[in-house]
């Protein structure tokens, strides 16, 4: 129907046969989360836009193995996020991911008092600073799970685990962060 | 204090993440600059898009992308619009042991002939290297598996100061091919191994390029084109000789494939 954005299956059909409009729709439609994905695993912004762009060359080019009805977000950040891990592989180095909080309010939040603000502004931060603080493995999988809302297929897919694993490791990581949250308040 | 849970999922929305860049995987043809060889207009994201690492980029990526999947030939080849038999030719992982086999069957170059029963059936005058003098083999490939207007390959299996290949078991291999010189392109694909250079051959445009096996494509003289891979593990000349495409591979150094090739 014109000017109702096409699925994804009728995208990656039209892909298939070659038309170059449809599969730069699905870069467009994914790109965002494809490269906030590889940040996760790279750190790096730089080599997360390298890894997304040739992530999603590497899928057009696998578009004929592509398996009908399956879901395209999870197969898109398998292949853009392998080529995250590859990067780090070969470069030997992976840069310590610094997750920050955004400045201000969101466009449409209930204005709160300056106290509340500043409360709930130092909650987060010192969240986030846990967060931060954590093993890599719980750090990537708590920011696949409910920074980047990834399903537990796409996180493991992100992480390059069994999806399995994802739910046994975020559970380990969730207690792992409460445990050190708890410390923290009674300090 | 609100569960763990319901802090990291409201925590998301607070999160900044690097702005997300503007990826960009099409593949134009590149257009050829008068008098300076091709430029790959290849668009990248804009941290790539100096020149010199648009084309390094551009050959990278192709080259990583095909040697990681073969089999995605096809798709290529469909995304440029090719309308040529793709021949899928392997690119061999390792330089040893070689493949039983001729040379022929080994490296694909199509049906073994003579020079001169080659020289009857293509249309362009084919060249023969006086620094190599005749070929030890000479094969024709056809259509389908070849281009609309034959290929021609000279085997050199052997020859002085220039090692036996171990991929190939032979010295030297030059490809002849006819296409449009205005028209050509071919998108050598390297491997982070891998360098290209324009270099000029006896007055022709040309490129040197080393590294593992690549692939290229080149416009043929009806405009369809050609997909390819070049064979060797060494390296490559390429250029155009008056609407032939002549490719030399072997374990040369650059000085030893353009003087050959300017002995054509």
């Amino acid at each position: 129907m014109e000017g109702r954005p096409a699925d994804d299956p009728d995208l990656i059909t039209r892909a298939q046969r070659g038309d170059k409009a449809a599969y730069e729709e699905i870069v467009q439609r994914y790109q965002q989360i494809a490269f906030r994905t590889a940040y996760v695993v790279t750190g790096s912004a730089a080599d997360a836009e390298d890894a997304a762009q040739e992530g999603f060359m590497k899928a057009f080019r696998a578009l004929d193995r592509f398996r009908a009805g399956a879901d395209l977000r999870p197969w898109l950040l398998r292949i853009v996020a392998n080529e995250a891990r590859n990067r780090v592989r070969s470069s030997g180095r992976r840069h310590q991911l610094e997750l920050r909080l955004t400045e201000g309010f969101r466009p449409g939040d209930a204005a709160p008092s300056p106290e509340a603000v500043a409360v709930a502004a130092d909650e987060r931060r010192r969240l986030l600073e846990t967060i931060n603080a954590l093993s890599e493995d719980d750090r990537l999988v708590i920011a696949s799970r409910y920074f980047l809302d990834l399903s537990g297929e796409e996180t493991a897919a992100a992480l390059g685990i069994p999806e399995g694993t994802v739910k046994s490791r975020l559970s380990r990581a969730l207690a792992r962060l409460k445990a050190r949250v708890e410390e923290a308040a009674s300090a | 204090m609100p569960d763990l849970e319901q802090q990291l999922t409201a925590l998301a929305a607070e999160i900044e993440w690097p702005p997300t860049p503007r990826l960009h995987v099409s593949m134009p043809l590149p257009a050829r600059r008068e008098g300076r060889g091709w430029e790959f207009p290849i668009r990248l994201s804009p941290r790539l898009s100096r020149p010199l690492a648009i084309a390094a980029a551009a050959l990278v990526i192709v080259a990583i992308a095909l040697a990681a999947y073969p089999p995605s030939r096809d798709a290529i080849a469909r995304w440029v619009n090719l309308h040529t038999t793709i021949q899928r030719v392997p690119n061999p992982p390792t330089p040893s042991p070689l493949p039983s086999g001729s040379t022929g069957e080994r490296l694909h170059l199509g049906s073994p002939t003579t020079l001169g029963a080659a020289q009857q059936k293509v249309t362009w005058k084919i060249a023969v290297p006086s620094t190599l003098g005749q070929p030890d083999e000479v094969y024709l490939k056809e259509p389908p598996s070849g281009p609309t207007q034959d290929e021609v390959a000279l085997v050199y299996t052997e020859r002085a100061g220039i090692p036996t290949s171990r991929l190939t078991g032979v010295s030297v291999l030059v490809m002849e091919a006819r296409g449009k010189f205005d028209e050509i392109f071919f998108q050598k694909t390297i491997g982070s191994e891998g360098t290209i250079e324009e270099v000029n051959v006896g007055g022709h445009a040309g490129y040197w390029i080393t590294g593992p096996p690549h692939d290229f494509f080149f416009t043929q003289a009806d405009g369809t084109r050609y997909f390819d891979t070049l064979r060797l593990a060494g390296n490559t000349l390429i250029f155009d000789d008056n609407g032939t495409l002549v490719r030399i591979e072997g374990d040369l150094t650059r000085d030893q494939a353009i003087r050959l090739g300017a002995s054509l």
